[in-house]
């Protein structure tokens, strides 16, 4: 039953609160909703006392304690009150605080990135993640809270009815069971509304993303040259109205069932309240003190069943819970075969720094220092086969490919080729259809994800900004061993990434957000720089195959220069992957491959490749045509020289010979 | 001509009484606009809360009678006090829920229907760009943005304040029917009140403090659980130092708040002290002028009842002072807007038509532009002439002004010193929106909007955004057929990878782009500010033969003017005219020729870096010649400088 599984999931979300707390503030919230019918009582009292005395001239004295009682009540209720708020928002702080880490944690497990890529589990991303946007979102924590509130609410109605009987026993059902079928008619309609509000989430989603495309430079500059203000302004306004319209009807709709509740409570009030008075007047100080207390205390009944704010709280949060347990569902446990996890899966700053295992990772590897191992390896594509889901031709297609010990290799193809893919499907990112990858011979599944990609580093085209330190920026390279303060001084150098470090205020401790305090927003170039030091780290730190995705698309052709006569320098004994479409840079590689209709089509070195005069010799052509063009017409300035970039040279082989030369354009301008 | 409009400080701006005036003109203000949305609406925020009122006090007093009509034994009275007592219950009941209804309804029209696309109309169609581009500003809209229901929730809010301490004044007035003494509880009620605040006011400063953790961490989460970020955080392992991170960026903000919420428990719990013990006094004198037959047992009941709706109306007022002061967040940045945008636009936009053809061309005359906050000029003292009909390439190092240039052409930007003139008019004197209708531009970072594919191209023209033929043209003009026929859904896929999209890589975004710039039928300025930089060679190839066919066509037609930022020599040699800038500099203007003919020029130096690279044998390249290294002074680098 829907009701029972929302009560377990938000029972089980307090767990997190931990067991003294939950009780403490159970007990605080119980002891405050069974105050106001004490304190109905203790004024009964009074009034029983009052009514006697009077006419007996009995000495105030008899009045001082049952007066004394009620202000005790009364300052009780007072204190509970203002004691269980700090309780109550420290149980939603931990709640909360356990769930993000929970759902971050589902969310980092499983070694591949296909099951984040699903639109399912990115919906359900957005639907747990306790973080809420608008006022229909509500956080476990809040949800928790509200549903021990509203327990103790219940207890609170048990305690109301026990003033009702001390009257007479008929009082309980007569009250009790409209106030009941109101309560239900209540809860009904706060999981209708709430339901209208869910389905909204789609285009409450989209509405801020429109909203962020308002603020944004990038769209901004496309929003003024094509006059786009009003329309965008109107698409929002859609989104917003799919979103909220419905929420307004059914808030529309339900006013007249509220006003309905009039009967519901109002009939069985005052009926009973008058029969109550009638049957109490001048019938004695008993019956008159017990009649008292029950026109005191009846309404809370009905208050406590009735609509509250924390019962749209409570179901709204579980809302989240349930979108929690799907997620759960569709992504994989963390860590299937790892041995005894040493993680601590909710680590909250206490773990073992560094020598844990990657959070989820797959964590076959050993935990511990750097590896040192003989050198680089020799990796393999066999055979590979992969498509994403849904698109029907496969990205590759039995894939052959060779990444050589030490070698600097540069992967060339034409947008959408697939380069990237291969790139993921390197690092595990992926798992191949068909095919497998290997590292001196060994299938790199069966090494543990862990294990081999500590000997990757990889710059992605849309690499990380952490809006932490410098410092972090630079060691989460390799995040899985304990910062190593000489790598990173290595790495800094090796990236020359010294310029950038002088002008931060604080040096490594500088947040790169300026969001933070202290902290600065750094240009494209300046985070590239940043990045290429992470990836110089992760080498420092035992990577020896460094892969690059276009690291220079947008450096201006002296900063590419340096970038990549750095890298050649210092990548130590390392094999290098650089992806580009600069061929200038591409032609300085050891070997170079050609990646087209899913396979690799050409391999060899700039020289092999233009004499084979295939695909390569196109492109390279294409982009030389200019300069080969006024080669003549140029005055003979004289030719730069200077220390070449010096990898070691391979032995480069064509591996597949490309198709037939296709009219190679040779020089000459167009146009 | 003044270079920057006022962009002062949000937080500091205002003198305390000057904005509580300001509040309450935006106050009166957003009466007006719920007024004109939903007037039934609107006034049932006042009568709602005037019968809350009603019903707690005539609830106290039928109580009183009641009980008074019990002792003496009058069922009459009793029974229709009683029955009133239920009334006022029941009617407490449904009034509460009434009032969160219309509340909501009413709030949510007024910012989704009014307050919100004012904002966003405001952000949107601001001709400068300089309010997106700083951080500091950036902050204040990222705020303001979807803050129409907050802003719009404050006025009711601070109507509920005032309905607070209505009930409160009316109740103890009540209770002075009872004895007159008993109004000194006006001065006990008080103190709650105001400890109350002071304990919210801690909560709201720690909410503050601990604002840097808590987006902090929300920010490490949103890595973790976006596979852009989890592609890196799984290669690098750094899944768990991230988590670490994220949990004590959330433990470091809670602890905080925690002890803020104990303090503020505190300050309550002494209140509440002082209260009760004043209370208390008070309902001594009530039973012993019932006892002594002076009172009656009811005002006991009636006594104890207000006391019990005591605490619900202080806790009630606190709770609408705390939303008060919590817009304030989003009140402040609103305001400044508001008046941000009034001063752009009191800033007379030109009034001259864009022109049908350009006769002469665009000549800028000294023109030179800061960045705020920047610490040296972007462009400084540039004067150069773009004939008519001319294809214009800008060359330099990264942080070198191209772009600055370009976005002044755009009217992205006033130039501080010197003017732009288009055929002899100053670019300023003519109407931006005329102007920008002739311009087809892709700029380095162009827009990536959340929509389908045909609509990202379509927002080139908006007239024809439904127009299939017209975006087909488009795609086929920038080669990229190809990868519309490899989409799933074609024209119709989605982009939003959020919601089931598929994710572009970097080169097709920039053909999407270039697809969008091309949908305009005949513009008088093509801008393409490194339009190329991640397409591979054949695309850009036939993207640099088509858009040289384009600009040679209009300029036929119209004189066109095109302006192209390249950092590829292959495709800036065939320009009619190359500008070199350094440092924000204009250093050498000509042909291709001209350039390299310079001895040790700038251009004829980048030119053969590349050049080396291409053209020698062998695939060891050239290295570096000796020159100033690049530097960078561009927008957002907020580095300081030395």
């Amino acid at each position: 039953m829907a009701l029972l599984t929302d009560v377990r999931l938000l029972a089980g979300a307090l767990r997190a609160a931990r067991t003294p707390l939950t009780a403490a503030l159970a007990l605080l919230l119980v002891l405050g909703a069974l105050l106001p019918p004490a304190s109905a009582v203790a004024m009964a009292h009074l009034v029983g006392r009052i009514q006697t005395a009077v006419p007996t001239d009995a000495p105030l004295s008899v009045m001082a304690l049952p007066l004394l009682a009620f202000v005790l009540v009364l300052l009780l209720g007072h204190v509970v009150d203002t004691v269980a708020a700090p309780l109550a928002f420290l149980a939603t702080a931990r709640v909360d605080g356990a769930h993000r880490a929970r759902v971050a944690g589902l969310a980092a497990a499983g070694t591949t990135i296909a099951p984040l890529e699903d639109p399912q589990v990115r919906a359900l991303i957005r639907a747990s993640r306790a973080d809420p946007e608008n006022w229909t979102e509500h956080t476990p924590g809040a949800g928790a809270v509200a549903g021990l509130r509203l327990a103790a609410s219940l207890i609170g109605v048990a305690g109301a009815c026990l003033v009702l009987a001390r009257y007479a026993g008929w009082l309980v059902p007569a009250l009790l069971l409209p106030a009941l079928v109101n309560g239900v008619i209540r809860q009904r309609e706060a999981a209708t509304g709430i339901a209208t509000w869910r389905a909204g989430t789609v285009d409450g989603a989209r509405n801020q993303r429109w909203q962020h495309a308002a603020t944004s430079p990038a769209e901004g500059k496309d929003i003024r040259v094509y006059d786009l203000g009003d329309w965008l302004t109107a698409r929002i306004q859609r989104h917003a109205l799919a979103m909220d319209a419905p929420v307004w009807a059914s808030l529309t709709r339900a006013m007249p069932r509220e006003a309905g509740q009039l009967l519901l409570v109002g009939v069985p009030l005052v009926a009973g309240y008058a029969v109550v008075a009638a049957g109490a007047a001048g019938a004695g100080a008993d019956r008159v003190v017990a009649a008292t207390a029950v026109l005191a205390s009846s309404v809370a009944i009905f208050q406590a069943l009735g609509w509250s704010e924390d019962l749209r709280v409570a179901v709204s949060a579980a809302g989240c819970l349930r979108a929690t347990v799907d997620l759960a569902d569709r992504l994989p446990a963390p860590a299937q075969h790892a041995p005894a996890p040493t993680a601590d899966p909710d680590s909250t700053g206490t773990a073992r720094h560094g020598t844990a295992p990657a959070n989820g990772v797959d964590g076959t590897a050993r935990a511990g220092q750097p590896v040192r191992r003989a050198g680089p390896a020799l990796v393999r594509f066999e055979q590979v086969s992969f498509r994403y889901p849904g698109i029907g031709r496969p990205v590759l297609d039995r894939l052959d490919l060779e990444i050589r010990p030490g070698e600097l290799l540069a992967v060339v193809g034409l947008n959408g080729a697939g380069k990237s893919t291969l790139i993921k499907l390197l690092a595990g990112l992926y798992e191949p259809d068909e095919g497998r990858i290997t590292a001196d011979g060994v299938d790199v599944a069966t090494l543990g994800a862990t294990a081999w990609r500590r000997r990757l580093a990889i710059v992605f085209q849309d690499f990380v900004r952490y809006h932490l330190p410098a410092r972090d920026n630079v060691v989460l390279g390799r995040g899985d061993l304990p910062p190593d303060p000489a790598a990173l001084a290595a790495a800094a150098t090796d990236a020359g990434l010294a310029p950038v470090l002088e002008r931060l205020p604080a040096g490594w401790d500088t947040p790169l957000a300026r969001t933070a305090t202290g902290g600065v927003d750094l240009s494209g170039g300046q985070w590239q720089q940043v990045v290429l030091a992470r990836a110089h780290y992760a080498v420092r730190m035992g990577a020896d195959l460094l892969v690059l995705d276009e690291p220079t698309a947008h450096l201006d052709v002296r900063t590419e220069f340096e970038v990549f006569h750095r890298l050649a320098a210092n990548r130590g004994g390392a094999s290098v992957v650089l992806i580009s479409h600069r061929l200038s840079t591409v032609r300085q590689a050891d070997r170079i491959v050609l990646l087209d209709g899913g396979r690799i089509t050409e391999s060899g070195d700039h020289d092999e490749l233009i004499a084979l005069g295939g695909r390569y010799a196109d492109l390279f052509a294409i982009q030389a045509r200019r300069f080969a063009a006024d080669a003549q017409a140029a005055p003979p300035g004289e030719p730069p020289e200077g220390p070449p970039a010096d990898p070691p040279a391979g032995s480069a082989t064509r591996t597949a010979p490309g198709p037939a030369a296709a009219g190679v354009p040779t020089g000459g301008g167009h146009g | 001509m003044s270079g920057h409009p006022p962009a002062g400080d949000a937080r500091t701006a205002a003198h305390p009484t000057h904005r509580y005036r300001r509040y309450l003109l935006l106050w009166v203000d957003l009466l007006v606009l719920s007024w004109r949305r939903a007037p039934v609406l609107t006034a049932m925020q006042f009568v709602i809360p005037a019968g809350m009122a009603a019903t707690v006090v005539g609830g106290a007093l039928a109580l009183r009678v009641a009980v008074d009509a019990m002792i003496r034994g009058d069922v009459g009275s009793a029974v229709a006090g009683a029955a009133g007592a239920g009334v006022a219950g029941a009617a407490g009941i449904v009034l509460g829920a009434l009032d969160s209804h219309t509340a909501g309804i009413l709030i949510g029209k007024v910012a989704v229907l009014d307050l919100n696309p004012r904002i966003h109309r405001d952000i949107t169609t601001l001709d400068g760009l300089e309010h997106l581009e700083r951080t500091d500003v950036a902050d204040r809209l990222t705020l303001v943005r979807n803050a129409g229901w907050e802003i719009v929730l404050s006025l009711w809010s601070a109507n509920g304040v005032l309905f607070a301490v209505l009930e409160l004044t009316v109740m103890l007035l009540l209770l002075g029917t009872v004895n007159p003494w008993l109004l000194w509880l006006l001065a006990f009620a008080a103190v709650p009140l105001w400890f109350d605040q002071r304990g919210n006011n801690a909560i709201i400063r720690a909410d503050l403090a601990t604002a840097e953790p808590f987006r902090r961490q929300r920010h490490l989460f949103d890595l973790a659980t976006d596979p852009a970020g989890g592609k890196e955080i799984r290669v690098a392992g750094a899944g768990a130092a991230v988590a670490r991170r994220q949990a004590a960026a959330w433990d470091e903000a809670m602890r905080v708040r925690f002890r803020a919420h104990l303090v503020a428990a505190g300050w309550r719990t002494a209140g509440w002290l002082l209260f009760t013990a004043g209370f208390g006094a008070a309902l001594a004198l009530v039973v012993y002028q019932a006892a002594r037959g002076t009172g009656s047992a009811g005002d006991l009941v009636l006594a104890v009842t207000v006391a019990a709706a005591l605490r619900q109306s202080v806790h009630t007022g606190v709770r609408y002072t705390t939303n008060v002061a919590a817009a304030g967040r989003v009140i402040e940045p609103y305001l400044w807007l508001r008046d941000y945008v009034r001063a752009e636009r009191e800033r007379a936009d030109g009034s001259a038509p864009a022109p049908q053809r350009l006769r002469h061309g665009i000549t800028f005359e000294g023109v030179g532009y800061h960045y705020p906050g920047a610490t040296g000029p972007a462009l400084a003292e540039v004067s150069v002439h773009l004939p008519a009909g001319a294809v214009v390439a800008l060359v330099g190092e990264y942080g070198s002004g191209k772009t600055t240039l370009v976005k002044l052409l755009g009217k992205m930007y006033r130039p501080d010193s010197g003017r732009i003139l288009v055929d002899g008019v100053p670019l300023d004197e003519v109407a931006t929106r005329p102007w920008r209708a002739r311009i087809s531009a892709t700029f380095q970072d162009f827009g990536r909007f959340p929509t389908r594919f045909g609509e990202n191209v379509g927002l080139g023209d908006l007239p024809r955004i439904e127009d299939r033929g017209r975006i087909t043209a488009a795609v086929r003009e920038v080669d990229a057929t190809g990868l519309v026929d490899r989409l799933p859904d074609g024209l119709d896929t989605e982009l939003d990878a959020a919601f089931g999209g598929v994710d572009l890589s970097e080169g097709q975004w920039q053909k999407t782009a270039l697809a969008r710039a091309a949908m305009r039928p005949a513009p008088l300025l093509f801008l393409l500010d490194e339009p190329t930089a991640s397409l591979d060679a054949p695309s850009e190839q036939e993207i640099f033969d088509r858009q040289m066919e384009r600009s040679r066509r209009a300029a036929a037609r119209t004189h066109a003017v095109t302006v192209i930022v390249s950092h590829r020599f292959s495709t800036v040699t065939g320009a009619d005219l190359i500008l070199t800038l350094h440092r924000g500099r204009l250093v050498e203007v000509g042909t291709h020729q001209e350039l390299l003919a310079v001895p040790g020029g700038r251009y004829a130096t980048l030119y053969r870096i590349q050049a080396e690279a291409y053209a020698r044998e062998g695939r060891r390249a050239a290295a570096l010649p000796d020159g100033p290294g690049p530097d960078g002074a561009e927008p957002g680098s907020h580095v300081p400088g030395d």
